[in-house]
């Protein structure tokens, strides 16, 4: 589904990432795990067109995307939800919403019509959304802006899903959620990309996992095989 | 007696006002999508006033003159955008700020040498012979003005608020980033901003012209006005450039009865200065002190 090859990119001057390879295959759960400032979410904004990759391949479905702008990427299929949520705070939720739908509904009028189910959907699965769907984005708490980021993403119908940092700044209780939500999606037959701190959270969902440093793959495998390794062992899961 | 020569000086300065109010809201619309504006805005007003006369003097019908001037200024928008704002803002420069100057000289020089310097009469079917409405009398034409700079913002408005394209527009200008990943082009939702402003340019030209005529240099006297129109509102607030312009037309006109027309400037820079001097940190006042 998703191939990333020997991929370089970075801000200005700085390379940030410096040669990462990775795959998705269809259906799968794959995490990118390692500290902070290993290019993780990096890795991710190169992959859906944020940051225009220096060199190396991204291939979606067998086709290359690098250096198109993330707008074409993502009407492409790839749904990316980005680090610190970034939901629209003066739009309200359902607007949000309807917006992730962007490149398959008609942009003047009768888009709601065309988008009743795919609402409902999001709806089901986040029935916290549904009560709020009047209001503003921004008078959201944490955890359900991170449920309408994630809502906005189905709302495409993705190929695949990229899933930055879903946990950050969330209470614990709220985390257990976001990966009760995780494994929903995973059982639903999503093919996600996910993104985490977390790292033992992350394992428990993952069907693949990669371990970043410095910019770099340093290990990867399942996660049982992950568990094994000692630095993987020292660094992340301690 | 004097209280209703205040209120007729009011009256026709208010509906005036909303003209800059309408250049003001063209700022508005590309601030809004691409954090710049077009400081060539009066002269993409004055030679789309000129395209205008030179459709009527050939025949057009002005009810069919009026869209074929708002297109001409729509597809200059789109030429400043292209030209003078894309490539530094791909940048992250402030060269647009340079750019889209040089380009409004590019018009005022194009249109001297095309139509010449003299200021010339625009002809209306819309009569200007006054007609009395609560005590004040009131031209047709100066009417018109009103409704239409109200209907093209209201037009407008609606769109952001009930189409899929117009909310699209909104999420660019809250988060360009967060907006891309939705599949929502930045770089179409600039040009169409840039198109419409253009547009507005364009309809604020026609709507004027009849009322001060036309000439390369109604450009400086009318964007001195909506800048100050534009600084004092702010740039995210339609209704406040209304509200601002109706104010400005409104003491620009008692001004010039009261001390002399050569006063007549006078309450637009006043009215600027104070902004500035008392909201220095406005989002547009940065934009221009950081490059100055």
């Amino acid at each position: 589904m998703l191939t990333v090859q020997d991929l370089h990119a970075g801000y200005g001057a700085s390379e940030v990432l410096h040669g990462v390879d990775l795959e998705v295959g269809q259906g799968q759960l794959v995490a990118l795990i390692g500290a902070n400032g290993a290019g993780k979410t990096t890795t991710l904004r190169a992959v859906s067109g944020l940051v225009r990759p220096s060199r190396g391949k991204v291939l979606l479905e067998g086709r290359e995307v690098q250096g198109l702008e993330a707008s074409r990427v993502a009407r492409l299929g790839l749904a990316h939800a980005p680090e610190g949520r970034r939901i629209f705070p003066t739009l309200s939720v359902e607007d949000n919403l309807l917006l992730g739908a962007y490149g398959r509904l008609p942009i003047l009028l009768g888009y709601k019509g065309r988008a009743v189910a795919s609402l409902q959907r999001v709806y089901d699965l986040f029935p916290r959304l549904g009560e709020r769907r009047r209001q503003d984005g921004g008078t959201l708490s944490g955890g359900e802006q991170q449920m309408l980021a994630i809502g906005r993403a189905l709302m495409a119908d993705p190929k695949i899903m990229l899933l930055d940092e879903p946990s950050m700044g969330l209470a614990p209780v709220i985390i257990q959620e976001v990966f009760a939500t995780i494994r929903r999606l995973k059982a639903s037959g999503i093919t996600l990309l996910l993104v985490e701190q977390f790292a033992k959270s992350a394992l428990e969902v993952a069907d693949h996992a990669y371990v970043m440093e410095r910019g770099r793959v340093v290990a990867q495998g399942s996660p049982e095989e992950l568990k094994k390794q000692e630095r993987v062992i020292e660094a992340y899961l301690g | 007696m004097p209280s209703v020569v205040v209120a007729q000086m009011v009256v026709s300065g208010a509906l005036m006002g909303l003209v800059y109010a309408l250049i003001a809201y063209g700022f508005q619309l590309t601030f809004a999508s691409s954090r710049s504006i077009n400081f060539g805005q009066g002269e993409l007003v004055m030679v789309s006033a000129f395209v205008s006369l030179t459709l009527t003097l050939h025949g057009v019908p002005y009810w069919a003159m009026i869209p074929c001037g708002m297109l001409f200024g729509a597809l200059m928008g789109l030429v400043i955008e292209r030209t003078g704002v894309r490539l530094a803002l791909e940048q992250k420069s402030e060269g647009w700020i340079l750019m889209t100057i040089i380009l409004g000289l590019f018009f005022f020089s194009g249109a001297e040498n095309l139509w010449g310097r003299d200021d010339r009469p625009f002809p209306t079917p819309i009569p200007s012979d006054p007609i009395h409405i609560l005590g004040v009398d009131v031209t047709p034409l100066e009417l018109s003005v009103g409704v239409g700079v109200l209907a093209i913002m209201g037009l407008i408005e609606t769109f952001k608020r009930r189409t899929l394209l117009g909310k699209a527009l909104e999420a660019v200008s809250t988060d360009r980033d967060a907006a891309e990943l939705m599949g929502i082009s930045a770089r179409k939702s600039i040009m169409l901003s840039y198109a419409l402003s253009g547009a507005v340019a364009a309809l604020a030209g026609i709507l004027v012209s009849p009322i001060t005529t036309v000439g390369p240099t109604m450009a400086s006297a009318l964007i001195l006005k909506a800048f100050s129109v534009a600084v004092v509102a702010g740039l995210d607030s339609g209704f406040g450039v209304v509200l601002v312009g109706m104010f400005l037309g409104a003491t620009e006109s008692l001004a010039s009865f009261y001390l002399g027309s050569g006063w007549r400037e006078a309450p637009g820079l006043i009215l600027l200065i104070l902004a500035l001097a008392v909201r220095p940190t406005g989002i547009f006042g940065k934009a221009v002190i950081r490059k100055v």
